[in-house]
């Protein structure tokens, strides 16, 4: 199925998302990179810790539950296996999805950039065209996957 | 069942389960195939909604009023509030930026507040006209909702970006979290509203 290869190559674009740096900026003889997590961790620094949580949950952790929850229901589905965690890895994905504000956050960096041109230079990392990538596979995986068709599946393989 | 038209699958005691479309006796509380709770129509929708409406509402005071953000200059310290990060860029010649955050973080959750109370005014008084164009108004609030975010983000993005010591560092504010917290609520005010109930009021004209 055309949607666990996107999964796939959106779990690799991740990754490396999170280990390489996002952008990084140069101003007045300063330099200053960030990484992705780093958008989360500054604001748990300054004390916002509820917000940190938001922004890294909406950003990265419910992008990757929902990834990681089509990956563990595809797999065994195409093999024709049961398993006992299809229904509530099903039920995640589609309960989750809305939370997901992965191209939200990439529009979020482009206004930041116009934002900063006038006092700095901005310098774009792998990471940030990672996560560019990661965003279009996962839109990609989410909107080929069939909700009616996979429910059926589920319901098949574990009625064997 | 007379509170369904007389050819809906609820008024045959059908229910469609929320998470797999699978269609079962609503007797059954539990979906067969998936176990999500099953019902007729969301409970207490519009009381739900409305409340979570009045709750963004309140929410949207403090995302305004109080800074998004403080820039530290050289020792010198600046607030700047989500209208007037869209005044200064406006000044500044970025035009689409600033059109895409004001649109972003003030016209998008105003609309949708709005939008809801419309919603839920016209079911609540029982009118049957323009079903088709209510569903749709429904699904645009339900979309753009996620959209409002940018702004926090791009709060996110400057505080990890700019820390030059006292030199230059932006610091996040309080609207930033009340922010967050008003888009977060609309997000359920719409999971929280049925558009089934838009149509349930077709049935009475017919009869």
């Amino acid at each position: 199925m055309r949607s666990l290869a996107f999964a796939m190559g959106a779990a690799v674009f991740l990754v490396i998302a999170c280990m390489f740096p996002f952008m990084s900026m140069k101003a007045g003889g300063f330099e200053n990179a960030m990484t992705l997590p780093q958008t989360a961790l500054e604001l748990y620094y300054n004390g916002r810790t509820a917000l940190a949580l938001l922004v890294a949950g909406f950003i990265l952790l419910v992008p990757a539950a929902v990834l990681g929850s089509i990956l563990v229901l595809l797999v065994p589905l195409i093999r024709g296996r049961n398993a006992p965690w299809l229904v509530p890895a099903g039920r995640l994905i589609f309960s989750l999805s809305p939370w997901s504000m992965v191209e939200v956050f990439v529009i979020g960096v482009i206004v930041s950039l116009v934002k900063l041109a006038a006092m700095a230079t901005i310098v774009l990392g792998i990471s940030f065209w990672s996560y560019v990538a990661f965003s279009l596979s996962l839109t990609a995986a989410l909107s080929s996957l069939d909700r009616s068709y996979v429910w059926g599946a589920v319901e098949q393989v574990s009625s064997r | 069942m007379s509170d369904f038209p007389h050819d809906s699958a609820a008024a045959r005691g059908l229910a469609t389960c929320h998470t797999c479309y699978k269609l079962s006796p609503a007797a059954v509380q539990h979906c067969p195939r998936c176990g999500a709770h099953l019902h007729l129509r969301v409970s207490q929708s519009l009381h739900r909604t409305m409340a979570l409406v009045i709750t963004a509402a309140i929410l949207y005071v403090p995302a305004n009023v109080l800074p998004i953000m403080t820039t530290e200059q050289l020792g010198s310290a600046t607030d700047s509030t989500i209208m007037g990060g869209v005044v200064l860029l406006w000044h500044h010649g970025s035009y689409p930026i600033a059109a895409v955050i004001f649109i972003a973080s003030v016209m998008v959750p105003l609309s949708k507040l709005l939008g809801l109370s419309v919603l839920c005014w016209s079911v609540a008084r029982r009118h049957a006209t323009a079903p088709r164009e209510r569903t749709v108004m429904y699904r645009v609030t339900e979309l753009v909702g996620r959209w409002s975010m940018i702004d926090v983000f791009v709060v996110a993005i400057l505080v990890a970006l700019i820390q030059l010591g006292g030199l230059l560092s932006i610091y996040p504010g309080s609207a930033a979290l009340a922010f967050c917290g008003v888009v977060i609520v609309t997000i359920i005010a719409a999971e929280s509203f049925d558009p089934r109930l838009i149509w349930d009021r077709l049935g009475d004209g017919n009869e």
